[in-house]
């Protein structure tokens, strides 16, 4: 979960870009990364970093936060910036809430993508139509979104039984499947500390134990998203309109159609990761989705607007954020992981000549390095900032290398020129 | 409706600039048998099933027992202390008197606006800042509270192994940290006692976010603690959620949990509660001012006042209620002094 990045990192020198790491790589890479992190595990002793529960905790924490990001990788491959995404979240959680209590669970999720859907047409009417500036759009969503939210939540949820004004009726979890046989075998491996074995158990057995069908839904989609934006002419066409419109507007596509089906998509995603998160946590509450539509945000800019990356992005987020709420112990050893890190990259920077960036990353994996040694533990106000501090080090040293979509953030006027 | 509150917010900025203090003395002309009670709540406001709700239990009391006009503001999550102040300055400039500010978070705004208004009577829960002719302080000894269920979770643990999470790691929320603490070290000693907050502030959303406590509770669990206390507002159900998945206990806060229609399904993990009477602090407030028998100054509700208790709903504490009543009346008669600080 790690390992993103190292993989962004190593995509190095300027005239492999664009070229795909084949399989096999990614597949060192990770083994590569595991063996890094059991390392630290054993030095420092603090077991939560491979532990099946962490994992499990990242995974759920992850989820809600690639849904959303994954919304706005649909808005922005056609073009439209949609920074309403937490308010589009906010209409999920509430969706989820009307419809969850009522007829369980799967109703729920269906009830928070169409609200999502509500959200995200009123940003294409807006942006698409209306050519209004996507930053202003989205943010009035975010201000409108939880007041409506709030406002629905007083209608329907007060006298209903055990809601409130502020919250709804408690939510049945969606159904939980765990890998029979297997589980309680790679338990018995987890508990002996091996070096990298019960690692590699930890994180096998997170992954197949009492896994949501929300998360199976959610990699599902991630799949899904992929092959349709980057397999089909439906997805080319509606990337070109993020690239170049008045070049896809010659060669007969319909920009305004391809950018309204993107936003509204957008919409259902976030709606979708408001539903799981309401779902998953029981019930809707006022305020509970918490600045996760702009962190799901900052996923898709580290997985350079690609599906692969925003999973990679969200996965780690989950995992820092679970780390930071499973004991401060595991945060400490957080730092000597990152200290490594920063040097590996550092080590690939240099290869690919960026001297200064190198220096830079080199100097500041040495000084987490040193605040690991020189201390016993990572004070609790910082403690959860840690996922923000990863995300600033990744983002910063990483983004040399993105490319967003090329035309993302313009209004565009059907017949303009470029 | 967020976006409505922070408009009538911004309009009576200009309001109480041009009035100033000259028409603060419309609040004192209200004759105290037809009081106009003016309450401005903290993030989460009334139905956040905690805190808020207590507050708005002892106003709904004073109202209908005792006919008052009531007007109820509510604060929006990240604003910032000069729209607490206009809050204020806006029940005081419609005439209301008295004022309640529900939480800590209100004590930089009252200060300013408490000083303009010296005829009108204020009241601030949590906090005894500030210090004013014209303020009341009302303070609740959560540590008392604290410290009783955690006596409760030391004779209950069975893997010698409890733990305490916050929902933001406040000067306020501590106290429960410290009381419990120390409830649990002084029957079992070598007892573990995990503590974690869920977020810093001035992020304030640990209150209200049930996957964070369900994550952090987990991992409590995983770590060996068998029963949690959950200071940590809506978070809590989160938490009782894990519990139950995971065949362990919690520990509610601020009301009766255990009787909470909202957590009815996962109720029989419920061991206990810490119970915070708001209510009755409020409503005792509105009727001293009523009687002409306001009383400035910090007003503590702690276990002798009966403004802290812990719950028994549940009768999971029926074959240890004897001994945590011995605890308790030692609180009383002084003879346990419960810290408040680390």
């Amino acid at each position: 979960m790690t390992v993103g990045g190292l993989a962004v990192g190593l995509k190095s020198t300027p005239t492999r870009r664009g070229k795909r790491l084949s399989p096999m790589v990614y597949l060192i890479i990770a083994v590569g990364a595991l063996v890094v992190v059991s390392a630290v595990r054993t030095l420092s002793d603090a077991t939560d970093l491979t532990s099946s529960g962490t994992v499990q905790a990242a995974l759920t924490a992850a989820v809600p936060l690639a849904m959303a990001s994954l919304a706005g990788l649909w808005a922005e491959r056609a073009g439209v910036v949609n920074i309403g995404l937490e308010g589009m979240m906010v209409l999920g959680t509430f969706g989820a809430g009307y419809a969850g209590y009522q007829w369980g669970p799967w109703a729920g999720i269906v009830g928070g993508l169409l609200f999502g859907v509500i959200g995200g047409l009123l940003h294409a009417v807006a942006t698409v139509t209306f050519g209004v500036d996507h930053i202003i759009s989205g943010v009035a969503i975010n201000l409108l979104a939880p007041g409506a939210a709030l406002f629905l939540s007083k209608q329907f949820f007060s006298n209903a039984p055990g809601g409130g004004q502020k919250q709804s009726p408690r939510i049945e979890d969606a159904q939980k499947v765990t890998l029979p046989g297997f589980s309680s075998w790679l338990g018995t491996i987890e508990n002996k500390h091996w070096f990298f074995v019960s690692d590699l158990a930890g994180v096998l057995r997170g992954i197949t134990t009492e896994i949501s069908l929300l998360t199976l839904l959610a990699v599902v989609l991630i799949a899904a998203t992929g092959w349709v934006l980057w397999r089909t002419p439906f997805g080319l066409r509606l990337r070109s309109c993020g690239e170049s419109p008045a070049a896809a507007e010659s060669l007969g596509v319909n920009v305004y159609k391809y950018k309204y089906y993107a936003v509204i998509a957008s919409g259902g995603f976030a709606g979708l990761g408001g539903a799981m998160l309401a779902v998953s946590s029981g019930q809707f509450r006022d305020g509970q989705t918490g600045g996760r539509g702009f962190i799901g945000l900052a996923a898709m800019i580290f997985g350079n607007w690609r599906p692969g990356g925003l999973a990679t992005g969200a996965g780690l987020f989950g995992y820092t954020d679970a780390m930071a709420l499973r004991g401060s112990n595991a945060v400490h050893a957080l730092l000597l992981l990152l200290g490594i890190a920063l040097i590996v990259v550092a080590v690939l920077q240099y290869r690919s000549g960026q001297i200064v960036l190198s220096g830079v990353a080199a100097a500041i994996g040495v000084l987490f390095g040193w605040w690991y040694f020189s201390s016993d533990q990572v004070p609790a106000e910082l403690v959860g900032a840690a996922p923000y501090v990863v995300t600033l080090l990744v983002l910063g040293l990483a983004s040399q290398r993105l490319r967003p979509p090329r035309f993302v953030g313009e209004p565009y006027r059907r017949g303009q020129a470029i | 409706m967020a976006v409505g509150l922070v408009l009538t917010a911004c309009g009576s900025k200009n309001d109480s600039g041009s009035g100033g203090t000259s028409t603060g003395a419309s609040g004192s002309q209200a004759p105290t048998s037809n009081l106009k009670i003016g309450l401005a709540y903290d993030i989460g406001g009334r139905g956040d099933q905690s805190f808020n709700d207590s507050a708005a239990r002892g106003l709904d009391k004073a109202k209908s027992e005792l006919g008052f006009s009531i007007k109820e503001l509510e604060a929006t999550a990240g604003e910032t202390d000069a729209q607490k102040e206009d809050r204020l300055r806006q029940l005081a400039e419609g005439g209301y008197n008295p004022i309640v500010a529900v939480g800590f978070a209100y004590a930089t705004a009252l200060e300013k606006t408490a000083k303009d208004y010296p005829d009108i009577k204020f009241a601030i829960i949590d906090s005894v800042d500030p210090a004013a002719d014209n303020v009341a302080n009302l303070t609740f000894a959560e540590q008392e509270g604290s410290y009783l269920v955690g006596v409760a979770a030391a004779l209950k643990t069975k893997t010698n192994n409890v733990g305490f999470i916050g929902g933001v790691n406040v000067p306020l929320i501590q106290k429960f940290e410290v009381g419990f603490t120390a409830g649990v070290k002084a029957v079992k000693p070598d007892a573990t006692v995990q503590a974690k907050y869920l977020t810093q502030p001035p992020d304030f959303t640990g209150f209200n976010d049930p996957a964070k406590g369900e994550t952090a509770a987990k991992g409590m669990f995983d770590a060996g603690a068998d029963i949690v206390y959950a200071a940590a507002g809506g978070s809590g159900a989160g938490v009782f959620k894990t519990a139950k998945a995971n065949g362990k206990l919690g520990i509610g806060v601020d009301s009766d949990q255990y009787n909470l229609p909202s957590l009815a399904d996962v109720k029989d993990v419920i061991l206990t509660s810490m119970i915070k009477e708001v209510d009755v602090a409020v409503y005792d407030f509105i009727t001293s001012v009523k009687d002409n028998k306001f009383a400035k100054g910090n007003k503590v509700y702690d276990l002798k006042a009966g403004g802290i208790d812990y719950a028994t709903s549940g009768g999971k504490l029926d074959d240890i209620k004897a001994k945590i009543d011995d605890y308790k009346a030692k609180i009383i008669s002084g003879e346990i002094k419960v810290p408040s600080t680390k």
